[in-house]
């Protein structure tokens, strides 16, 4: 599995308690991983800023500013693969992290390989390898898989790596419907019991950059009750 | 289920009973009515008989009398002249009849009408006028028409003088008026009965808004409250109201105060948990460097810890429940990709999917999660107590026409070859913490007993039921089944996307805006339950 994965790969995990955060250190390092820990949000961000990181992990619950702030705070200043860890899977909670900028959750308790298998699809598709077109057009948008570019009317337009690798997935076969099973499988790793709202959040993220009007979007379209499709 | 029953009934009952009392008060406001009308018409009726008779009797007495000294004076005159003569003589004389010595060989009888002569008189007055020579009067019939007769003894002579007065006019006015009597009170009672019913709507209007309210907070709109200021004025009202609502708000304060203990308790458990599996996931990855009895504590550990981990896991699931913190996330789900793509993700891809092929293009507005949940429980339920799964089956079931509360509902079934559920066990397996006949052993492999229960309410919250029942070639095992109703996105809209479910045709019609185009919001549970029913 970790074959794509570079050694050298750092993790930022946030979380004040201390218990939690030495465990899953230590299994995480088991991977093969570097693994820097913060207890605050502040803490967080100013290791951030200090150290290039390749996923950050951020529980919600914390004392001083919270896990939604801070992954906003890092969402302004990158697209690193962030996964939030959150005690409830509330729908308030799970909506919440990813409006600001989540790139999928864990639900406490959650076991270790999963947190791996989560961190080694983000770490797989942060750095793309997708063989086919080398360019892409679509009417005003043009995908460049290869060199990661999204260009709409000349203008690049500046995707997270989710959202590259979901345009990307939908733009490698255009008109054909994905189910949000499908999308959840190949762009998050996720198996049946994954939650359809990571692709919706997505794909609405998604609109509002790649369209002109996301209302009512031209390119990624929604085909009722089946999943997602890029429009041709 | 049974609950379910129960709420049913017990909603029914109600509404029944609501009709019930206004009935009730309107034939309780008519049968006084009634009662009160046909009492004055008696009244009425006797008083009216009586003045009338009395008044008749006074008059016919005052003039039989009269006539009676005329008689008197004429025989006085002359006692051999024709009699004949004398009654006719008199002017308003009703048919009179003299006796001229009754008694005696020289008796005569007089009569000026023969239809109402002497033989007409009732015998008792005859005697009582000749015999004891006392005037009298008495009502009797004769000729089929009520009169009356009135005596009179001629002092000077052994004489008795009588007349016969018709009462039929009276009795012709009496009935009329009786008749008109009857006619009232058939109409004041029906006036009365409408009344009452229309007066106990507007009595009964409060009670009707507290049922109402009360059916909105069972239904779990828990703000529910009804505005005290419209009963304020009413002594009787207001305390009802005032309680219902505080009632209302103690049970809310509660209910809110039970979904943060369990948001609470959740939190206090996680945590924990979280840093025992990421530990017993780092003493595992080092497994090879343990002595062999350290890696078997470690294995129990590991698997107890699972076990502890899922139970946790059901257990907050369930006190959502109980807490009513659980909110339905309502999707548009093509049906059947739904349940093979569970089946095989799950790992029983050699389970066959049997499924009725009119569902084949189905999409079902449904909770994705709970189903899922729901079928995942059922398969390794199968595969713990069972062998395994031997079939899925996907089946509609149109309403029975019978039955107004019946729906087209879908059924998923997951059949085993195990040795079944005993009769008796079929409700009760559906309990929390039962496990049938499992109970009690407590295998490696047993799951906790909270599985199946959580799957009752998983399809209970979307409408929907489970149970179990025997498979359905009639061979050994069980099938556990899955109902939920039948309900298209936009329910008829739903079959004329679904003609057009080729991804171009559907496209289509997303992009010329013929048909909304649902959003992620759509998707994400914008609909709320109640839209369910």
């Amino acid at each position: 599995m970790g074959d794509d994965v570079a050694v050298g790969t750092r993790i930022l995990t946030v979380e004040d308690d201390e218990r939690i955060r030495t465990t899953v250190k230590l299994a995480l390092e088991d991977e093969g991983w570097e693994v820097e820990e913060a207890d605050t949000g502040e803490d967080a961000i100013t290791r951030f800023s200090a150290a290039p990181t390749d996923v950050v992990l951020i529980d919600i619950m914390l004392p001083g500013i919270d896990g939604f702030e801070v992954c906003r705070s890092i969402r302004r200043q990158s697209d690193v693969p962030i996964i939030m860890v959150t005690a409830r899977a509330d729908t308030h909670d799970v909506v919440a992290g990813l409006e600001a900028g989540a790139d999928d959750y864990l639900t406490k308790p959650f076991v270790p390989k999963e947190l791996s298998a989560r961190i080694r699809a983000m770490l797989r598709r942060a750095r793309p390898t997708v063989p086919g077109n080398p360019r892409l057009r679509f009417g005003d948008l043009e995908v460049v898989p290869q060199e990661g570019v999204v260009t709409r009317d000349g203008q690049p337009v500046h995707l997270t790596k989710t959202e590259f690798r979901l345009l990307v997935e939908l733009a490698n076969h255009p008109g054909t419907v994905f189910s949000r099973e499908d999308l959840l499988e190949k762009v998050w790793g996720h198996g049946v019991f994954g939650d359809g709202r990571l692709v919706d959040v997505h794909v609405r993220r998604l609109r509002t950059k790649v369209e002109a009007d996301p209302a009512n979007p031209r390119h990624v379209v929604t085909v009722r009750g089946l999943g997602y499709k890029l429009q041709p | 289920m049974n609950a379910e029953d129960q709420e049913d009934a017990a909603r029914l009952h109600w509404r029944g009973s609501q009709i019930g009392l206004r009935a009730r008060i309107a034939v309780a406001v008519a049968l006084v009515t009634l009662l009160l009308s046909v009492v004055l018409s008696l009244v009425t009726l006797t008083v009216t008989r009586r003045t009338l008779i009395d008044q008749r009797e006074e008059s016919v007495t005052r003039r039989t009398l009269a006539n009676a000294q005329t008689v008197q004076g004429a025989l006085a005159v002359d006692s051999t002249g024709d009699l004949q003569t004398v009654l006719s003589s008199l002017a308003d004389a009703s048919k009179p009849s003299l006796i001229i010595d009754p008694g005696t060989d020289r008796s005569v009888t007089v009569s000026l009408d023969p239809t109402f002569g002497v033989e007409a008189l009732p015998r008792l007055l005859k005697d009582r006028v000749v015999e004891q020579n006392a005037s009298g009067l008495m009502r009797f019939r004769g000729e089929g028409q009520p009169l009356v007769a009135v005596g009179v003894p001629l002092a000077d002579r052994r004489a008795a003088y009588f007349e016969i007065y018709r009462l039929d006019d009276i009795d012709n006015g009496l009935r009329t008026l009786g008749i008109t009597l009857v006619v009232a009170t058939a109409l004041t009672t029906i006036a009365a009965a409408a009344l009452g019913y229309w007066a106990s709507r507007y009595t009964l209007r409060p009670i009707t808004r507290i049922g109402e309210a009360a059916e909105s907070v069972a239904l779990g709109q828990l703000d529910t409250r009804i505005d005290y200021a419209d009963y304020a004025h009413d002594h009787d009202l207001a305390p009802l109201v005032a309680n219902f609502n505080e009632m209302v708000s103690a049970l809310e304060e509660r209910i809110d105060r039970d979904a943060r203990f369990a948001s609470d308790v959740s939190h206090e458990l996680r945590s924990p948990l979280t840093t025992l599996n990421a530990g017993l996931q780092v003493l595992d990855n080092n497994r090879d460097d343990m002595p062999e009895r350290a890696q078997q504590a470690l294995d129990l550990l590991s698997a107890d810890v699972e076990r502890f981990t899922q139970l946790v896991e059901d257990l907050l699931e369930i006190s959502r429940f109980d807490a009513g913190a659980v909110r339905l996330e309502l999707d548009d789900v093509a049906l059947i990709p739904l349940v093979t793509s569970t089946v095989r993700n799950l790992g029983f891809g050699d389970v066959p999917v049997e499924s009725d092929p009119e569902l084949a293009e189905t999409v079902l507005a449904c909770d994705k999660r709970r189903v899922v949940r729901i079928l995942a429980n059922y398969l390794n339920n199968a595969e713990k107590y069972a062998d395994g799964p031997t079939g899925v089956f996907v089946e509609r079931h149109d309403p029975d026409p019978d039955n107004p509360f019946d729906e087209t509902t879908v059924r998923i079934g997951v059949e085993d070859a195990g040795p079944g559920v005993p009769e008796a066990e079929r409700t009760r397996i559906f309990d929390r913490f039962n496990r049938g006949d499992q109970g009690g052993s407590r295998g490696a492999d047993i799951g906790v007993g909270l599985g199946l229960a959580l799957a009752a309410e998983h399809a209970r919250l979307q409408g929907g039921r489970v149970w179990v029942e025997d498979r359905h070639d009639g061979g050994q095992g069980a099938r556990f089944v899955v109902e939920l109703p039948l309900l298209g996105p936009d329910d008829e809209e739903a079959e004329e996307d679904l003609s057009a479910a080729t991804p171009e045709a559907a496209s289509a019609l997303t992009l010329t805006g013929e048909h909304r185009a649902l959003t992620p919001e759509d998707l994400a549970g914008g609909l709320r339950p109640e839209e369910l029913r």
